[in-house]
């Protein structure tokens, strides 16, 4: 194909950047790696369940890395670390081709004046699978950059040189890469190198433990919460607690002259307070009357009627064979999920200085890009000229790919020419969550004479994910007028099935919903793995079993077999109540990546006990095995929080509740005592992560309950109806 | 709220339960009786008005029959699974104290009284009726083996019990309820019952 | 008003307007000690968890003036990286934090549990340790709270060889 063979060049088109000068001697920074397919395609990748490459600034001279004086190594990551692990993985994908040793790297984030930043998000576990190619050719790139260097400097043939940890020696002699890197002005840019095979990773694959580790076990200020910058003042935003507040006005007087407020910020949008302390600002912030025009009558039960298969506008995203034509032995079930919280600990932040015409914000940000872009425009600055400065993130899960904050940040602080720290409470993080939306399922099916599937229809609605979305353009959004984000897992994987059609309405909110960690996969994966584990249970057969026979026989397939068979196996599922517990299975494809779980569980006091799951995952290459163990094991917990106890309510206008324990989350105790993941290999290169392994919990949980009461859950969170 | 009768039916039986075995109540053996205290009218006898207190919210919630303290005007189980512990202050490392301080926090909404803890198990009240909670109060067995002075005393100057009046605000900044009779009220209507030989009456 | 206390073995004196300012802002931002972390500011979800007078304490419901004379212990202050107090230590072999925010607080409140109680069991591990984590990491910290009780009893023992 010759759209592949110009992407297997495209490195030697690349442009290169070198630049010194930024407080270190020896300073490499690699310049732009070329990425030409359209952000269309990137779209359809997603869409697709493959995964997406990743993308970059194209024709913009951008900074990788920085060899230090001290023989370290600098990588400025354009992908976020937000606890899944990428900065680790990275480390390791890069110490691998330059050549030092893990405790050589030092992952910093890209700032975006370092021109590094990911034009898209940190986000849909691709930070690994993306940087998979074009990180490890960069890395190999320097070496051989550093090589070249060396070998004039050593005057030793460049092809008699080796490096070991970041030390050259060739012919007796040997120089540091810092030394070799020192004083160059003008670099040549090699072909990209032959990059190393699998059989000679020292680092890719093993479970090296997290670079952040010991920042994080030792408290370190790394967080957006941490930041300050000199002179630095508080700032507060008067945020509505009615759903689809407009504002109207504002009466500021009384909080005019409360002690320590320095100016009250009368926007067209919004009003603010700064002042010395954050107390001050608060205190202020309440004395301030806002008049809003909003919707006082909202309430759940309106909500819910709204998300109803059937309002709305639909589109077809899988069709397969016929409809169903004979009404009478078709089995219908409807499922239903609740409005979810991102409810990440560390509270959306920001600290910001305007000064003249050039802005730092530092944030805990999904959206390096976007977040530039939002601030220069709303405060008419040269894009170039505001520096967002990323931090450690403390929890994304998708909540952070929206930062308004940073713009309102901004311009309290070109109002009072100092730097402004802002953050969200917690009633405001509640309140002004961008919401997993609630979605409504309606699913059929017919057995054939053989006890399998002649069937399969999924009708889901859901509200905005991606559509409406600030990060990509609205009109890429879409696939097939559905929402790619909506439509995670929401496809039917069983395509031997001869006819199946997959359907998927959308209703606009009136208030905002969007990305929450694995978009649409928990409740569609919750919705179709619980209807599929009825179907073997009224055709009398084993649920795995019943699963096997309905995949098809493509890659993907297979390792959805796979998977499958290894989870069943690890946890020697059957189907039987012993010692009143009772297994649940469930499977997933989500990105490319299929991941089948079993758990075990049991009932206490008619709660739902969830005391062990058994993951099988297939990530493609694990570069951090223990890493991915971490996901897998967090996305089981995070999810069973969520299918268990999670739930946001509307009550007169308002989202309820606003604060943990009454927003109900797993803690300690809820947690199962074992989780025991298993890895499979079945493709070369690594693979989405951090989200896949949401999507079967719910299910895998619901179908225990039915083995163990004969009730089959269709609402989340799972509640029994019925003492047990 | 009302709760259904077959609940009232199990919990007469359950009610008789944990009377017997007063000092050593179960968990396992608690739910609900059906309240037949009315709080919204106020009583003009020393015993009812006294009463009106002892069964709001405010005093009931750390009265509980279930080891498990109550939070809010629904009296709902306390978040995160605080419960009474070895000492009635919580948890060996996560106590009451974690959390609740000598006073009410502004900030937080979180309240607090000296000695801030949950009442002796043998004085749980939850789901008693009025009579049963005054013969409980005036047990020596069940009471701490306070004499009428010192019940007088503790119910009248303690302040934990006198939290009551001044509990603060909610997470939201909200103020709790305070019980339907006044503090001063409240303490007349105690020293009066015990002056008039604290009379249960009877139904 | 002037209020001194002990911050990690060091005697401290801060001037605050205000006395009921809760202790993790005097922490945080007048003493720059940012591993205490604010998450709710209601006392719910225990990322603010510190010590005072070794007793865990959610600092954003603890105003400044309640610590006068007394001994406050953060995260900063339990160990360091040259010496690691067995919590850490544990956390560290087990490979805990996922995104690291709630750490500190889980670290202090197991900190405070291995002193009343030096082996806790699950039960006591459920009771006690009821902070909120949102990637999910309690998995490995049951196994680290686990780890921290052994390496803490081993401390002990080879301690007092030592005298």
């Amino acid at each position: 194909m010759a759209d592949k063979e110009k992407d297997s060049k495209k490195v030697s088109r690349r442009k290169f950047l070198v630049k010194g000068g930024l407080g270190t001697i020896g300073v490499v920074a690699i310049g732009a790696y070329l990425f030409r397919s359209p952000i269309r395609r990137q779209i359809l990748g997603v869409v697709n369940s493959l995964e997406a490459p990743y993308l970059d600034n194209i024709d913009q001279p951008m900074i990788w890395f920085e060899v230090t004086s001290d023989n370290n190594i600098l990588l400025h990551s354009p992908k976020m670390e937000m606890g899944q692990g990428t900065f680790t993985g990275i480390a390791q994908m890069a110490a691998e081709e330059l050549s030092v040793s893990m405790n050589q790297i030092q992952v910093v984030h890209a700032a975006s004046s370092t021109g590094n930043v990911d034009s898209f998000a940190t986000g849909g576990s691709t930070s690994i699978s993306g940087l998979w190619k074009p990180l490890r050719e960069l890395s190999a790139m320097l070496r051989v950059m550093l090589l070249k260097e060396a070998a004039i400097k050593m005057n030793v043939d460049v092809n008699q040189l080796s490096v070991v940890d970041g030390v050259i020696s060739g012919n007796g002699k040997t120089l540091t890469y810092a030394q070799a890197a020192e004083g160059v002005e003008n670099w040549e840019v090699p072909d990209v190198p032959v990059l190393k095979e699998a059989k000679d990773y020292k680092y890719i694959g093993q479970p090296i433990a997290r670079v952040d580790l010991d920042a994080k076990v030792y408290g370190d200020p790394i967080f957006g919460m941490d930041a300050e910058m000199p002179d630095m003042l508080y700032g507060a935003v008067v945020r509505p607690t009615k759903i689809g507040s407009i504002f109207v006005s504002a009466d500021t007087k009384a909080a005019e002259h409360m002690p320590g407020v320095v100016k009250i910020v009368v926007e067209d949008d919004f009003v603010g307070v700064v002042a010395n302390s954050m107390l001050e600002a608060e205190k202020a912030k309440d004395a301030i009357i806002v008049t809003w025009d909003s919707y006082d009558n909202l309430n759940t039960d309106a909500i819910v009627k709204m998300m109803t298969v059937g309002n709305g506008n639909s589109s077809v995203i899988q069709k397969n064979g016929d409809s169903f034509d004979d009404q009478d032995e078709i089995v219908t079930l409807e499922f239903r999920s609740p409005i979810g919280a991102h409810a990440q600990i560390e509270p959306n932040g920001v600290v910001a200085f305007v000064d003249g015409d050039s802005a730092t914000i530092k944030i805990s940000t999904q959206v390096v890009g976007l977040t530039r872009k939002e601030v220069a425009k709303r405060l008419d600055l040269d894009a170039e000229k505001v520096n967002v400065v990323p931090t450690y993130l403390g929890g994304g899960f998708g909540r952070r790919l929206h930062t308004p904050h940073a713009v309102q940040a901004a311009i309290m602080s070109k109002a009072v020419g100092k730097p402004v720290k802002y953050f969200f409470s917690r009633k405001e993080e509640f309140q002004h969550d961008m919401f997993r939306p609630p979605t409504h399922h309606v699913i059929k099916g017919k057995l054939n004479a053989e006890g399998y599937l002649d069937g399969l229809e999924h009708q889901f609605v859901s509200g905005d994910v991606a559509t409406d979305s600030a990060l990509i353009p609205n009109a890429l959004t879409n696939f097939l007028g559905a929402d790619v984000g909506a439509i995670r897992g929401g496809f039917i994987q069983y395509t031997a099935i001869p006819n199946f059609k997959a359907e998927c309405w959308h209703v606009e909110l009136p208030f905002a919903t969007s990305w929450w960690r694995s978009l649409g996969l928990l409740a569609n994966t919750f919705a179709m793995e619980s209807f599929m584990d009825e179907m073997a249970l009224k055709a009398n057969k084993n649920a795995v079993d019943f699963r096997l026979h309905q995949i098809a026989d493509e890659p993907i397939d297979n390792r959805l077999k796979n998977v499958i068979k290894a989870a069943a196996e690890k946890a020697n599922y059957n189907e039987e109540v012993k010692d009143s517990r009772a297994m649940g299975f469930a499977a997933s494809i989500d990105a490319n990546t299929p991941c089948a779980q079993v758990a075990e569980v049991s009932i206490l006091d008619n709660e739902i006990i969830v005391h062990k799951v058994t993951v099988a995952m297939d990530p493609g290459l694990a570069v951090n095995p223990d890493q991915i163990r971490a996901q897998c094991e967090g996305c089981v917990i995070m999810g069973m929080s969520a299918v268990l106890y999670e739930q946001m309510f509307v009550e007169d206008g308002e989202l309820t509740p606003t604060i943990y324990g009454p927003y109900q989350m797993a803690l300690m105790k809820n947690a199962p005592k074992e989780i025991d993941v298993v890895l499979l290999q079945g493709k070369d290169t690594p693979g989405a992560v951090g989200e896949p392994p949401l999507g079967p919990i719910g299910a895998a949980i619901a179908n225990a309950v039915r083995r163990l009461t004969g009730e089959r859950l269709t609402e989340l969170p799972l509640k029994l109806s019925k003492k047990v | 709220m009302k709760l259904k009768p077959f609940y009232t039916f199990v919990s007469l039986f359950v009610v008789g339960a944990i009377l017997v075995f007063a000092n050593t109540p179960k968990i396992s053996g608690y739910s609900h009786v059906e309240n037949e205290v009315v709080n919204e009218t106020k009583s003009d006898d020393s015993y009812n008005k006294m009463m009106d207190v002892l069964t709001h919210q405010r005093c009931m919630n750390c009265h509980p029959s279930d080891h498990i303290p109550k939070q809010g005007d629904e009296s709902h189980p306390h978040y995160f699974g605080m419960a009474r512990g070895e000492d009635d202050h919580g948890f060996e490392a996560t106590s009451c104290n974690t959390c609740h301080q000598s006073e009410n926090n502004l900030n937080s909404g979180v309240p607090g009284a000296p000695h801030w803890a949950l009442a002796p198990a043998s004085m749980a009240w939850e789901g008693l009726t009025r009579a049963q909670i005054a013969e409980r109060l005036l047990d020596k067995n069940t009471n701490g083996n306070r004499s009428h002075q010192e019940l007088i005393k503790h119910m009248t100057e303690d302040d934990l019990v006198l939290w009551a009046w001044e509990p603060g605000v909610d997470a939201d900044g909200e103020p709790r309820t305070i019980p339907p009779v006044s503090k001063e009220e409240f303490k007349k209507a105690v020293e009066n019952w015990f002056a008039d030989g604290a009379v249960i009456p009877s139904k | 008003m002037e209020i001194s206390l002990t911050v990690n073995g060091v005697l401290k004196t801060v001037d605050i307007a205000d006395e009921n300012t809760p202790l993790l802002w005097v922490v945080r931002d007048t003493l720059d000690l940012k591993g205490t972390k604010f998450g709710c500011g209601k006392a719910a979800c225990g990322a603010c968890t510190l010590h005072v007078d070794g007793e865990a304490v959610r600092s954003c419901s603890y105003p400044v003036k309640f610590a006068e004379g007394k001994k406050v212990t953060t995260i900063e202050g339990l160990g360091d990286r040259e010496n690691p107090h067995p919590v850490q230590q544990a956390w560290v072999e087990e490979i805990v934090p996922q995104c690291g925010y709630c750490q500190p607080g889980f670290m202090m409140a197991t900190a405070a549990l291995l002193n009343k109680v030096p082996k806790p069991t699950d039960e006591d591990i459920d009771k006690n340790i009821i902070n909120v984590c949102r990637c999910g990491t309690y998995y490995r910290m049951r196994k680290a709270i686990h780890k921290a009780a052994e390496l803490q009893a081993e401390k002990v023992i080879s301690e007092s060889k030592e005298l």
